[in-house]
């Protein structure tokens, strides 16, 4: 799995990325004008009156890393699901398929768009917390770690969304009926310690729970679970995720007939 | 590239649609430096042909080669010598012409330096420079006629694989189509056409194949497939048509 073709998979890198700038009124900026709308009026207007039973730490320091890694989360998938549906849909994916690229790099190429898309809508999500209130990063290269485990995880995820879409309705299904409901549960907004015993149990099943924890810990050094199992459901699912895309590639599934 | 005599070889290829065998059984082989017509009625299996050996269908038995590359085990060394001008248009909406050439240039290895260059030599050489900055959607038909060609031809492939390239056309646009087809194939490229153009494929190519049902009936050089006849009456002879 080497890079044989760099120039290919730069150019095919470069036009996803680009693609998103393109359409940053789109793609960039909703995400971050939304989380700055959260950490007012959750964070700033309501937080002091929240008893999130967590001292050393505001509620608006609790919830940036939550909102950081949900739009992580959900820019990284968009990017690769829309990209290569469109793709798809207009048909003008052969121009990817009849060139020399390999399944890998095809894959690859279309992973830099959703984490490069992902890492600019962290990092504004980041920076429009600091006028609220200045968060320190508490682990700068584990963030950084979790940052690229989560984008590549979705981003690929993404690739199977569009392969498995037939139409723009089931592009979203997977985002709005799995993927958000799992990360809110995840501990977006409250600590895991504050849901009934039962559902608090069920969390520990719940892989989002511990990508948020995993960025909350980098930023504010605060954790609810194993670090360890944190890195280790982050690189477990990278790997699979990047897997199956490479695979459905291989096949051409819904690609090929 | 490994046999540099025969530039595509099919051998027992079969291809199922569900319970529909679109291809059974092909065999034929186009040697390097043809013009080779490859010709049948709708839905005989033309393109599906042109979708298995470019790589974009799949295929249920046989095996296909270019220049001894196997498609499907060595589909990256297969793919840098074929160039595709599809039957349909399929550019992406977001990019300029001349970005969308540079990037699919890019895509096959040649950097961005060389492949605007590139994109220009053939933009001018289509007629398409005054368009350069333009979305596809800006074009004519005729003129994404030409630009599909411009982009089957941007990574400077061995061989041209048209899928009815004239459809639609003028005849000015024709004409010129044929010249620079013409053109390409004295320079030594291999072109694997495929039309409903009978004057077409007389007037330009070397070897004809007629496909009827998925199963070749006809093949050979053009003096031996026409034996005196016209190309029509062949093909309608050899397809039942009447």
């Amino acid at each position: 799995m080497l890079i044989t073709n760099p120039v290919g998979v730069l150019s095919l890198s470069k036009r996803e990325i680009l693609r998103f700038i393109s359409l940053a009124n789109q793609t960039v900026f909703p995400p971050i004008v939304s989380s700055t709308l959260f950490m007012y009026i959750f964070g700033v207007a309501l937080g002091s009156r929240i008893d999130f039973g967590l001292s050393g730490i505001t509620y608006l320091g609790f919830i940036v890393p939550g909102l950081m890694t949900m739009h992580l989360i959900s820019s990284s998938y968009e990017n690769t699901s829309s990209s290569l549906f469109i793709a798809r849909w207009h048909n003008h994916i052969q121009e990817v398929l009849l060139s020399p690229l390999s399944y890998f790099e095809m894959v690859l190429g279309l992973l830099a768009g959703g984490v490069a898309r992902g890492v600019v809508v962290l990092l504004g999500v980041y920076v429009s917390s600091l006028i609220f209130t200045p968060i320190p990063i508490a682990h700068p290269f584990i963030l950084t770690y979790f940052i690229l485990m989560i984008a590549m995880i979705f981003s690929c995820a993404g690739m199977l969304g569009a392969l498995w879409a037939e139409d723009f309705g089931m592009l979203s299904v997977w985002n709005v009926y799995l993927i958000i409901p799992l990360v809110l549960l995840g501990g977006v907004f409250h600590p895991i310690d504050m849901l009934p015993e039962p559902v608090q149990v069920l969390s520990q099943f719940n892989p989002m729970f511990y990508l948020v924890q995993g960025i909350r810990f980098s930023v504010t050094g605060m954790i609810q679970t194993s670090l360890v199992s944190c890195i280790l459901v982050a690189l477990i699912m990278a790997l699979f995720s990047f897997y199956m895309a490479v695979y459905l590639f291989k096949i051409g599934y819904k690609l090929r007939v | 590239m490994r046999n540099s005599d025969i530039a595509v070889s099919i051998k027992n290829l079969t291809k199922f649609y569900g319970d529909l065998k679109a291809l059974d059984n092909v065999n034929f082989e186009v040697k390097r430096g043809d013009f080779f017509a490859f010709l049948g009625p709708n839905g005989a299996g033309k393109t599906t042909t042109i979708n298995i050996l470019t790589g974009l269908s799949n295929y249920n038995a046989g095996e296909v080669r270019v220049f001894g590359y196997n498609t499907t085990i060595e589909y990256q060394q297969t793919r840098r010598l074929l160039g595709l001008c599809a039957q349909e248009f399929n550019f992406d909406p977001f990019l300029t012409i001349h970005q969308l050439l540079v990037y699919q240039a890019g895509y096959f290895g040649i950097t961005p330096g060389s492949a605007s260059k590139r994109a220009d030599e053939l933009l001018a050489r289509f007629q398409l420079t005054e368009k350069r900055n333009c979305k596809h959607r800006a074009l004519s038909g005729g003129m994404k006629k030409r630009l599909l060609l411009c982009r089957a031809l941007i990574h400077d492939p061995e061989v041209l694989i048209l899928d009815e390239p004239t459809a639609g056309c003028d005849l000015e646009l024709k004409y010129l189509i044929w010249d620079y087809l013409a053109q390409l194939n004295n320079e030594g490229k291999t072109i694997f056409l495929t039309t409903h153009n009978m004057e077409e494929a007389e007037k330009l190519c070397k070897t004809i194949g007629i496909i009827n049902q998925g199963r070749i009936v006809r093949i050979g050089e053009k003096r031996a497939v026409l034996q005196d006849k016209s190309l029509e009456d062949v093909f309608l002879e050899v397809t039942g048509g009447e």
